[in-house]
């Protein structure tokens, strides 16, 4: 392959290209890269390579293996902040070619540790190689689907992060398969299973490569103007990605995405066995496995949902609607397990993961909208550094509040009400964030250098 | 072009279909 081809120069579309060849594009790489959602499939099946039927007491342990994702997620925010600028630089189609070979890269080095039972090798392989593609992949499209949609920046992202939300949908169950076929009775099959994937992924990536293309400079689509009068959040300046994290607004927003996700994702690990301790005796696993499926389904249409809405609504309004409706709504839960309304304390938690993922979804619209088009790749970059804050912050609330209640005597269907009480302070604290937001000040706005007389 | 954009949504669709309906069958457990 010519280097050539994955240049930036090399992806800039002809006049009167279909822009809506880019979103399956884009969907490729993040509907790849969402398989991250479902390495929870791998955890019990790795603990058992050796003793292959049951865990073998040299086997590795489950809070070994349950690192794997936790660094994987840590490395996708440090990554997108690492190399953010660099997605820039290079554009959407070299930056996704990368993701590809880490992430497709990493399942391959991660079955290498499988095959001689190094678990550093599996961190190394899924947890920092997959990470960095996770990290790149997920920002590789954004600015250039803004770029695209400048009428409907909200919809085309959403469109996007919609996929991270739905690769673990497929990839959950194409394990399960996966695995089952390469089982025999010497091995678990998760060696094969890891270098199947690696492959099918890099392929499925590869077709958004070739696909990804860029606007030509100035390109608008056709028939829209650009409005003329201004709206108070949505500036037509642009900021540059050094100055970008100097201003309060960067602060406030990493706050309004940290609170978001914090809220939604210590419940989303624990889902399982919160409905089956909340509702004892009447959710089965079986069920408490379609509650789980139940809310991956609301998280993934909530990104397209909610940042869709957005473009009608408002990027700051459609943020007041997740804080307010998702402190109503914690706060009844209790009151609803309590009473024993499990449909209504479904249908409750189906919306918090709809805004959950309509937070992740909305937020490069937003950036958008407050630094302009220039940098806002980079700048959500930097920004997914709250996701990985989040990811540790929010199962460790859940987890551990539930723990300390029930060692102090609360009875396991109650010991989750302090917790959501707390998810309704974080979301408070991101609504006040959201309610600070002001226009960025015209100091950091970006100036073209003046050409030399 | 309108051949490569029918072809690119079934190739982006069709797997997320797939994966929508396993996790529906999945979430129906939970109502019967």
């Amino acid at each position: 392959m010519p280097s050539s081809f994955l240049d930036r120069e090399s992806t800039v579309a002809p006049a009167g290209y279909n822009r809506f060849l880019v979103p399956p594009a884009a969907l490729a790489v993040h509907l790849s890269i969402g398989q991250a959602y479902a390495f929870s499939t791998f955890n019990l099946p790795l603990t058992k390579l050796l003793g292959i039927t049951h865990s073998d007491p040299s086997d590795w342990k489950l809070t070994d293996v349950g690192w794997t994702f936790s660094i994987a997620i840590a490395i996708l925010g440090l990554s997108a902040a690492v190399f953010g600028r660099w997605v820039e630089r290079v554009g959407p189609r070299k930056s996704m070619f990368t993701a590809a070979l880490c992430f497709g890269g990493g399942f391959i080095v991660a079955a290498v540790g499988i095959h001689f039972h190094q678990l550093w090798l599996l961190y190394l392989g899924y947890g920092v190689l997959g990470g960095c593609g996770l990290g790149i992949g997920y920002i590789s499209p954004v600015s250039t689907l803004i770029k695209w949609f400048p009428d409907r920046p909200g919809m085309a992202t959403g469109m996007a992060i919609m996929g991270f939300g739905g690769g673990a949908l497929i990839a959950a169950p194409l394990s399960l398969l996966l695995m089952e076929h390469f089982k025999t009775p010497t091995s678990t099959g998760v060696l094969e299973t890891f270098v199947t994937m690696g492959v099918i992924y890099f392929m499925y990536m590869m077709i958004g490569v070739i696909a990804v293309r860029v606007p030509a400079a100035n390109w608008k689509p056709a028939g829209w103007v650009p409005p003329v009068k201004a709206q108070r959040l949505v500036t037509t300046a642009n900021v540059a990605v050094d100055n970008a994290w100097r201003t309060p607004q960067f602060w406030l927003l990493w706050g309004v995405l940290c609170m978001n996700v914090t809220a939604g994702i210590g419940v989303l690990g624990q889902a399982s066995p919160m409905i089956q301790e909340i509702f004892s005796g009447r959710v089965t696993p079986a069920a408490a496995a379609g509650f789980v499926g139940l809310l991956s389904l609301f998280n993934m249409g909530g990104r397209f949902f909610w940042a869709t809405i957005s473009d009608y609504l408002g990027r700051r309004n459609t943020y007041m609607v997740f804080f307010l409706l998702g402190i109503l709504l914690y706060s009844a839960v209790p009151t609803l397990g309590h009473l024993g309304y499990i449909e209504l304390f479904v249908a409750a938690f189906a919306v918090i993961l709809s805004m959950y993922g309509g937070g992740f979804a909305t937020i490069p619209a937003y950036l958008r909208d407050m630094f302009g088009t220039m940098n806002v790749g980079a700048i959500h970059g930097r920004l997914l550094t709250a996701w990985s804050v989040a990811g540790v912050l929010g199962p460790v609330l859940v987890n551990y509040i539930r723990q300390f209640q029930i060692d102090h005597g609360v009875a396991k269907a109650q010991a989750y009400s302090i917790t959501m009480y707390i998810m309704c302070g974080l979301l408070f604290v991101g609504f006040l964030c959201n309610l600070a937001m002001r226009p960025v000040d015209e100091r950091y706005h970006y100036r073209a250098p003046k050409p030399a007389k | 072009m309108k051949f490569r954009l029918i072809v690119l949504w079934l190739v982006v669709g069709i797997p997320l279909l797939w994966g929508v309906s396993k996790t529906l069958q999945n979430a129906l457990k939970l109502f019967g």
